[in-house]
């Protein structure tokens, strides 16, 4: 079990813009991966960082950024897949002991990430964001201190938005809980704002958090839902990248307010809305070489 | 008569009307969120990571380790007493906030869950029984003395009981200690 079922064989830099004492340090910790599929593990954390590098505002943002590859080897390829959760009841040695059906959730996908984090603290101690890529076609993944992803297609997707809420404490977006028909108890969020920087309970123009990024001619709220026991159905009524108060977010249907009509933050497969791009280049702008 | 005080405080307010429409040309700049060059002063990237652990409503510090690295710049340090949702604080002696970082609530009991195909949506669903554990990265200053953590207590009835995602009070120190000079 565990750290027998492998071993670390060490790290590499795939993408490098400087020290890391001085730039943003992402690293790609392997698992599930036999000895024989690290040249596997390389080409995707390649991938990986290729999709990452490309994804606004990090396109701009190259300069800032290093990207480690941690090589873990494992007895067995894949990861745990219980018959509990209608999984085929896989149980490959692995170094981290990663696991669909975590909490009994199927597609849950989650690794000991305490000892993800020693070994990543040994091996790259500047990180600040660390992502465990599992060797699995089956869909999952998992956010916490690990971002945690399968190689199933779009799972690449599920990091990044695990990235918005581990690394910059982006909120969620989307206004439902379980799912907007399903849903009891989510019709108004409560009147405390939240702390994070993407949500807001203010729908005054002159005070809410991003008022600077909101044009004069956007009306205010952008949208309403007029029915608070579901989910706002109407589409958006302005441009795609407009910013404004659209109202539906952070799991309730009502009295909270995202930026945009649609953001990463919201649904896998789109771009961070304007203010999440805006709060990324703000935090990530020390890491620029002077 | 208009005092020395006075006076500077009309020379502020007309400096701030002159500095307006620059404000409004920035505006349009952050709405592209353009990339600007660092300030950051080199010799000064010292950082202390502080790694949790939590089970049930129990947190506890695991390790605490200083690294030469740079740190994400902080958050608000004034006008976030009423928020409610998680972060950290380092605090000086004289209990002052000196750095602050938002986090998305790491000490969660309910857990994301993804869709089987990309076009598909997220969902949420209770997981009680997680546990684990989450990092803290502050700088290492002289200054810093304390680290606390801050999160909103969950509700205690009705359909959002017991989640600390949908947790709706402003938030409180749960945790306060000592760093290791």
């Amino acid at each position: 079990m565990g750290t027998s079922n492998g071993q670390v064989l060490g790290v590499t830099r795939i993408v490098e813009a400087g020290p890391p004492e001085q730039r943003w340090n992402i690293v790609i910790v392997s698992e599930g991966y036999r000895s024989d599929e690290m040249a596997q593990f390389a080409t995707d954390a390649k991938q990986f960082a290729d999709v990452l590098l490309a994804a606004a505002p990090f396109d701009r943002l190259r300069a800032a950024i290093n990207i480690y590859r941690v090589d873990v080897t494992s007895t067995e390829s894949g990861a745990k897949d219980p018959k509990k959760c209608n999984g085929t009841g896989a149980k490959p040695r692995t170094y981290f002991d990663a696991s669909f059906c975590s909490n009994g959730i199927r597609r849950l996908l989650i690794g000991n990430n305490g000892r993800v984090t020693k070994v990543v603290s040994k091996l790259v101690p500047q990180w600040h964001m660390a992502f465990l890529a599992v060797n699995s076609p089956i869909s999952g993944g998992s956010g916490g201190p690990v971002a945690t992803f399968s190689r199933a297609t779009g799972a690449v997707e599920i990091a990044i938005h695990e990235m918005g809420h581990t690394a910059f404490g982006l909120a969620d977006e989307y206004e439902y809980y379980s799912g907007c028909a399903t849903d009891k108890g989510h019709d108004k969020h409560s009147k405390s704002e939240p702390s994070q920087p993407n949500i807001t309970t203010n729908k005054n123009r002159a005070t809410t958090k991003w008022r600077s990024l909101i044009q004069p001619a956007t009306p205010v709220p952008t949208t309403s839902n007029a029915n608070c026991a579901g989910c706002d159905p109407q589409p958006s009524p302005v441009a795609v990248g407009t910013i404004g108060l659209f109202e539906g977010a952070e799991y309730f249907h009502c009295a909270v307010y995202r930026p945009e009509f649609d953001c990463r933050m919201r649904n896998l497969n789109r771009p961070f809305c304007g203010v999440c791009q805006q709060v990324i280049v703000k935090k990530l702008t020390p890491f620029l070489p002077m | 008569m208009v005092t020395r005080k006075g006076a500077r405080k009309s020379k502020r307010r007309k400096a701030a009307k002159k500095t307006r429409p620059a404000k409004k040309t920035s505006r349009v700049k952050a709405h592209k969120t353009p990339v600007k060059t660092s300030k950051t002063t080199p010799g000064v990237n010292k950082a202390m990571r502080l790694t949790f652990s939590y089970d049930g409503n129990d947190v506890k510090l695991l390790s605490q380790q200083r690294t030469e690295m740079i740190v994400l710049p902080s958050d608000a340090v004034k006008g976030y007493g009423t928020h409610k949702g998680f972060w950290a604080e380092l605090r000086s002696g004289s209990d002052k906030t000196l750095y602050r970082t938002v986090m998305h609530n790491p000490t969660k009991n309910d857990a994301e869950v993804f869709p089987e195909s990309p076009s598909g949506v997220i969902s949420r669903e209770p997981a009680p029984k997680r546990r684990g554990v989450f990092v803290v990265l502050v700088p290492d200053t002289d200054k810093g003395e304390e680290v606390i953590l801050c999160r909103s207590a969950p509700a205690t009835k009705g359909p959002t009981k017991g989640i600390r995602a949908l947790a709706s009070k402003p938030a409180e120190e749960i945790l306060r200690l000592k760093l290791k000079k």
